[in-house]
């Protein structure tokens, strides 16, 4: 059983995220009779929430930081409309048009992230006022009227992978990113062993790592066949290739960069972190702008998918967002939290989503469930913290063979 | 070493389990690809799932849409899938997409935004599923087959006659003077309405019959933002000051009874008999006006009929046959022309309300 507890990083209670997630996906396979792992669905659940778990991604480190952002969807609302509008009237293409959001992203996020590092206005009244501003800017740009974008736009939000290669009755590309992603992650905690190895640090024993490597290939492949073979024409969707580019990125940048160090160091202790030479104020900045380039990346992601943009765009994806962070294991107090984290927490909520709406539960049921989700994860996140153990969060990214993070935090709590 | 041997024996089955799912949705997507390019004229089990995706739980007229079709589908031995979408666009899109995975045969779909659903009635499509637009058309697509709806063109055109005929009434002789509203701009109704009621008062105010005193005959004149009663309230104001100093206000056509009511309070306001004043919806405050004599006018469009004939399509749909179109013509959604099953309104005034409302559970304590 030692070695059941190594496999899943000390303590197979802390690992109760992602059994959580497993636990949802075999309930609902089971109740609605194998409709929740079809590909179709599978492709679904991806499609449907990558614009949510794009925004947890970014909220996840304005939580770690010790802030919160109302004004997400709001600002995904505003770069959604005056994207798609640009598009129209001005006949700009497609990839203009995404760097245009991009950019009023970055501008909104600067403005924001102002107010808040340099004037030193608590980030909930910054963004609640910024919520409304970008609603109604959004409103005003739009005139309240749905505007559609073309064909090509479309694609990042509503594509799929094209269909290469001989005919395997599955999608290949998308079995080849599978297969890419676990060479790279194979390869990588090699390497990684083999440098602590080098360095005299304890590594554990090798089938510890080959069996977590085992199960983490299992499951990548496992998703990439099935959404390699879902109904012709659909495959991995673009969408959902973004998320998984941005979930590496910026997993890297909050694991391995200095400035991903310095986000941990600021939501644990503002003033030690001080202290120790880091930038409090540009951390900030940094955080509430790159939240804000997110939150547009993530409304053109939308607008793509719904083939136009409306005036009621993003309201309510700040309180999912938020919801993704903290059940993936973020605290309220900050400095503790992980992109990967956030992800599947935003992922527990989707598969959860999708679950209760096969099974044909009504709107009203499925908030409820959702709220007392919710509730529970931070429930038991709070009491395994209270006997003394480490966060769910400290352990995922332990599983991902990257110990910084935690050390991190642990080292800010220290401090603290 | 035994528990080692225990965990790689279960992420070894975990894998066939998991890679036989895999192998075993192989043979679907020719399946499905085939069953989607003649699916649409294909009759279906009488037992096929049907989805209906209806839009925020906001009136009372969508709650009893979701009840008339829960209950009348499981009636006709359907599975019923029935769902509201409280969270917004994204949320009907993810409902849209459920009820693709679970098979639905048809898919009923009353949008909250029309033009956002492109995606998922194409994924409908594609999967072989009829796509039916209940009472707003979706827009910018093909995959969308059939709408069924009101005819708000002939709701102008009613609410036209009705101002004519009570003019009528109570003055045999004409000219008569009127006044113009329409609805908000933003909303696509709003044009047809009044287009449907000028198709009727045009030719009036063109042979003298009918004098708009303030000359606002445009649309862009007469229109009402946001469909705001304050609004419409401060147009007649200005207008009672501006144009019936010395004038009888005879007749206004309003687009709908929230309106109507304004129109009404606006020229008791100023003291002046009430006017001839159309409208539409069969509001409770309205149709009450209408049995006190004040609101001339206004229009039923029974939600039970709506729901009534969407299930008679569904029931056609599972024949294999073509269901009922009365146009297919006029409603274009920007890439195709839908064809339509268009209902015809009723025009209800004080003579009739009490047969118009007879079923009407609310109404017909209102009018009895």
């Amino acid at each position: 059983m030692n070695k059941l507890k190594e496999i899943f990083g000390g303590d197979t209670r802390q690992f109760g995220m992602i059994f959580a997630l497993v636990f949802l996906i075999v309930l609902f396979q089971v109740l609605t009779d194998g409709l929740t792992l079809d590909p179709g669905n599978v492709i679904n659940i991806f499609q449907g929430n990558s614009y949510i778990l794009v925004m947890a991604i970014g909220m996840v480190l304005v939580i770690i930081a010790g802030h919160i952002d109302l004004s997400v969807g709001s600002v995904a609302a505003f770069a959604g409309i005056v994207v798609a509008i640009a598009m129209r009237d001005w006949g700009i293409p497609w990839f203009v048009g995404i760097l245009l959001g991009l950019v009023i992203g970055a501008l909104v996020g600067a403005w924001q992230g102002f107010w808040v590092a340099f004037i030193g206005i608590p980030a909930f009244i910054v963004t609640l006022a910024g919520m409304l501003i970008f609603r109604g800017a959004n409103q005003w740009v739009g005139k309240s009227n749905t505007v559609p974008v073309d064909e090509s736009f479309q694609t990042i939000g509503a594509g799929y992978l094209p269909e290469v290669g001989p005919k395997t009755g599955y999608n290949n590309l998308t079995i080849l990113i599978g297969l890419l992603l676990c060479a790279a992650l194979i390869g990588g905690a090699v390497r990684n062993r083999r440098n602590q190895a080098r360095i005299g640090a304890d590594v554990g024993p090798a089938s510890v790592m080959w069996i977590r490597l085992g199960l983490i290939t299992v499951a990548i492949l496992a998703v990439a066949m099935l959404m390699a073979s879902g109904r012709r024409g659909t495959s991995l969707p673009i969408s959902a290739l973004i998320l998984g580019a941005l979930v590496l990125l910026y997993g890297f940048i909050s694991t391995r960069t200095i400035i991903g160090r310095h986000v941990y160091a600021v939501g644990g202790n503002r003033h030690a972190a001080e202290l120790s030479g880091v930038r409090s104020k540009r951390v900030n900045f940094l955080v509430m702008m790159n939240m804000s380039i997110l939150a547009s990346l993530a409304g053109m992601m939308f607008v793509a998918r719904s083939n136009a943009s409306g005036p009621f765009d993003g309201v309510g994806w700040e309180l999912d967002a938020i919801a993704a962070v903290f059940i993936g294991g973020a605290a309220v107090t900050g400095g503790v939290g992980t992109v990967v984290g956030a992800v599947i927490g935003g992922l527990v909520m989707a598969v959860l989503n999708n679950g209760l709406q096969l099974l044909g539960v009504g709107a009203d049921m499925t908030q409820i469930i959702k709220g007392l989700v919710l509730l529970a994860a931070v429930a038991f996140d709070v009491y395994n913290k209270s006997q003394g153990r480490r966060s769910i969060t400290g352990l995922l990214t332990q599983n991902f063979g990257r110990r910084a993070t935690q050390d991190t935090t642990e080292t800010v709590k220290q401090e603290s | 070493m035994r528990s080692l041997t225990k965990v790689m024996a279960a992420s070894a089955v975990a894998a066939l389990a998991l890679t036989g799912c895999g192998r075993a949705d192989e043979e679907t997507p020719t399946d499905t690809a085939g069953g989607g390019a003649s699916g649409a004229a294909e009759a279906f089990p009488k037992d096929a799932l049907i989805g209906v995706s209806l839009p925020q739980k906001t009136s009372e007229n969508w709650v009893l849409a979701e009840n008339l079709f829960k209950d009348d589908l499981a009636k006709a031995g359907f599975k019923a899938d029935v769902q509201f979408a409280n969270g917004g666009v994204g949320e009907q899109q993810n409902q849209i997409q459920s009820m693709v995975t679970k098979g639905a045969k048809v898919i009923v779909i009353g949008a909250i935004d029309g033009a956002q659903l492109g995606t998922q009635v194409k994924a409908a499509k594609d999967a072989g599923a009829t796509v039916i637009a209940y009472d707003r058309l979706i827009k910018n697509t093909d995959a969308v087959d059939y709408y069924v709806a009101y005819d708000n063109f002939k709701v102008g055109e009613l609410q036209g006659n009705a101002l004519l005929e009570g003019m009528a009434a109570k003055k045999p002789q004409g000219p008569y003077n009127i006044e113009l509203f329409a609805g908000s701009p933003d909303d696509a109704n709003a044009q047809v309405f009044f287009d449907g009621a000028m198709s009727v008062l045009k030719p009036k105010i063109d042979d003298g019959t009918l004098k708009v005193t303030s000359n606002q005959t445009a649309f862009n004149q007469a229109v009402t933002q946001g469909w705001k009663a304050e609004n419409a309230q401060k147009r007649m104001d200005t207008l009672l000051s501006a144009s019936y100093a010395s004038a009888t206000l005879d007749g206004v056509l309003s687009p709908n009874d929230t309106l109507a009511r304004a129109i009404i309070t606006s020229v008791k306001a100023a003291g002046k008999p009430v006017p001839v004043v159309t409208g539409q919806d069969s509001e409770v405050e309205s149709v009450k006006s209408i049995m006190a004599g004040e609101q001339y006018s206004t229009i039923n469009k029974d939600t039970r009929n709506l729901v009534k004939a969407t299930l008679e399509m569904v029931a056609a749909l599972q024949k294999g046959e073509k269901p009922t179109v009365t146009d297919d013509k006029s409603y274009d959604n920007g890439v195709k022309v839908v064809p339509a099953n268009l209902l015809e309104p009723l025009i209800v005034t004080k003579a009739n309300a009490k047969e118009a409302y007879a079923n009407d559970p609310t109404l017909s304590k209102v009018t009895g």
